[in-house]
């Protein structure tokens, strides 16, 4: 486990990422500290610039965009790790079952996941949410919850597919283990980095889908998010009337914190797979070998080993 | 043959799917569906064509098996009802006239990024390790994670509105007529700028990402040492040989990304007030147009289907192993 801390830490693309969601997590975790009043209270007059008492401006309707902003942190984060945690558990338990049961079960879950996959996914939503009227965040989150999970699935039944035909499942199974316990303690722990990878990705694109609704005007006007600060800067005209702050705030929120789960993603996914790797230390092969290949110049049968200075690993 | 017969089943069964949830969906909510659907803020519907409507969503007396069958009906003989908004119009009137807005952005997007991105990503993996690859790589990861609203916001904040580069609302000038005359075209080219870079940008880091992961697997292969052995130049070996093999997972990441595309352009138009089927669809939501909101689900379904048809083509042309029957 250390090791795996230690992988983690020398990742820059990583420990990035890492820090800029940690930082949100304690914006989120710390709200009451870092505001004063309710969000939606009105304490200025429409559309201040950002100055020394409202420090990112004020919305149009007078309520200060900082305390809008730390707020919609809080349901932003709270959304997207709550489906995030639905689709993965969802997803995992239908993949992993299908892929380890087989038979018509498996052909009924692999068709249910094929079809989620070909069906757009944000029209299907949108029917959803406009029909439910005034969605809250939770209930967006638990509608994108259950209508997210089938990319997971599919990944993880392939892999369990795979992992299935393993001599050490096969051994277990001669052993006459109970089916709970090779799925739980062989075959889960062998998928952790796909199960990562898609929590992660799951927590990006329901934060998106979900300011992306609200944004639509399909949530509930009166929760403080990202979305409905969108929503409100975009029926307020903000931008044309030349009060960036509004949109500009939301805006760079749900693009950090997108880059810092997408890094920290990537970073994973380098970690799972060497061979995907950009970072330096392939640079410094590449120069070691630029180094030896000019020292070998007047050996010519070494020269043209490589063209480029790539070195190609099987 | 038999490969592409059984994809054709697989999508009829995927259409039936949305089409079932479309009819299910509105008896499922609390409240009275009828009252909820047809029920317009204004104008009110003249009765024979509110009964009309009933008659297209299955609102008909009779047990729940027989509605299923009147709305299926009227979904396989593509009668969609009409719109409550814009009555008398139907919704595939609404629809079509905007859905040729909306397939100019997603074509022309799609493929800008999908040959832009699989060169780049191409390169990035030939050169792994390289500038271009350490730049790019996380760059169109990065983008990939930062929605179309805030996207097309920024851009229209930045190059709109503060730097008045470029117009930011509507297809066209509305001053001009619709006309083939070069005033007219590039009217429409210069208001399509920006919502087709936002797209590009959306879904270019996909393609790049994809070839290059895929690309990097096959660098050790035996025959790209054997092209490099023949001594064929570098750039035939990258392209004949390695992109070729790498390709056909960018062919399926071309129909999972159609859905992504198709998406952001509904979000894209809605910022740009670009008349197409996004913006149609937002007017729909704030007016509570139920009908034309179904009725998109049903186009979009299809057109996300097609994509996957196209790409299922694609394979078997690509892919002699699928034409062995």
């Amino acid at each position: 486990m250390s090791g795996f801390l230690k992988m983690l830490g020398r990742n820059k693309k990583v420990s990035f990422g890492l820090f800029i969601v940690i930082t949100y997590l304690l914006i989120a975790l710390s709200a009451p500290l870092l505001t004063s009043h309710e969000p939606n209270k009105r304490v200025a007059r429409p559309h201040q610039a950002p100055n020394a008492e409202n420090v990112m401006g004020t919305t149009r309707m007078g309520r200060d965009v900082y305390h809008l902003f730390i707020h919609g942190t809080a349901t932003s984060l709270a959304v997207g790790f709550g489906a995030g945690l639905i689709i993965v558990v969802i997803g995992t338990a239908l993949g992993v079952s299908a892929g380890y049961f087989g038979g018509k079960y498996d052909e009924v879950v692999s068709l249910l996941t094929n079809v989620a996959l070909v069906v757009p996914q944000l029209p299907l939503l949108l029917v959803l949410a406009a029909f439910i009227g005034e969605a809250s965040p939770m209930t967006i989150a638990i509608i994108i919850g259950f209508t997210s999970w089938a990319w997971g699935a599919r990944v993880t039944r392939s892999q369990t597919l795979t992992l299935r035909n393993k001599e050490f499942i096969q051994a277990s199974e001669l052993a006459c283990e109970p089916s709970w316990r090779i799925i739980f303690v062989e075959i889960l722990p062998n998928l952790s980095s796909i199960i990562g990878l898609n929590f992660l990705g799951s927590i990006i694109y329901t934060i998106i889908t979900e300011a992306t609704l609200e944004f639509l005007g399909l949530g509930d006007p009166l929760a403080v998010s990202w979305g409905t600060m969108l929503f409100n800067a975009q029926n307020a005209s903000a931008m044309t009337v030349g009060a960036w702050w509004e949109v500009l705030v939301p805006c760079v929120a749900i693009a950090i914190l997108g880059m810092g789960l997408a890094l920290l993603n990537f970073g994973i996914d380098e970690i799972a797979n060497p061979r995907l790797r950009t970072f330096s230390g392939i640079k410094r092969f590449n120069k070691r070998v630029k180094q030896l290949k000019a020292a070998s110049l007047n050996t010519p049968n070494n020269a043209k080993q490589s063209t480029n200075g790539v070195i190609y690993d099987n | 043959m038999d490969f592409v017969l059984r994809r054709l089943g697989f999508y009829l069964i995927a259409f039936f799917f949305a089409a079932t949830f479309n009819f299910f969906l509105p008896r499922l909510m609390p409240g009275d569906p009828i009252t909820v659907m047809f029920s317009s803020q204004g104008n009110p519907l003249p009765v024979e064509s509110i009964a009309a409507l009933k008659e297209t969503f299955g609102f008909v007396d009779g047990p729940l098996y027989e509605q299923y069958f009147i709305y299926l009906k009227s979904v396989v003989t593509w009668d969609l009802g009409s719109s409550v908004k814009y009555f008398p119009q139907t919704v595939n009137e609404v629809l079509g006239r905007s859905m040729v807005w909306t397939l100019f952005l997603v074509g022309t997007s799609t493929l800008i990024s999908f040959f832009i991105g699989s060169i780049s990503g191409i390169i990035a993996a030939w050169n792994r390790g390289g500038w271009l690859d350490s730049i790019l790589s996380p760059l169109s990861l990065v983008l990939q994670s930062i929605p179309a609203v805030v996207l097309a916001l920024l851009f229209m904040f930045v190059f709109g509105v503060a730097l008045n580069w470029l117009p930011y609302s509507y297809a066209y000038d509305i001053e001009l007529d619709p006309a083939f005359s070069w005033e007219y075209i590039s009217s429409v080219i210069s208001h399509a700028t920006m919502p087709i870079i936002s797209l590009v940008i959306v879904q270019i880091g996909g393609y790049l990402l994809t070839i290059r992961n895929n690309l990097i697997n096959l660098l050790g292969e035996d025959y790209i040492v054997m092209g490099r052995a023949k001594g064929l130049s570098e750039t035939r070996v990258m392209f004949n040989y390695g992109a070729r093999n790498a390709l056909l997972p960018s062919i399926t990441a071309f129909a999972m990304t159609v859905g992504v595309v198709l998406g952001g352009s509904l979000i894209t138009e809605v910022v740009f007030n670009y008349p197409g089927l996004g913006n149609t669809l937002f007017e729909a939501i704030v007016s509570r147009d139920y009908p034309v909101i179904q009725g998109q689900l049903l186009i979009m379904t299809l057109a996300m289907l097609s994509a996957n048809f196209v790409a299922d083509m694609a394979y078997v042309y690509l892919d002699p192993r699928l034409r062995r029957d």
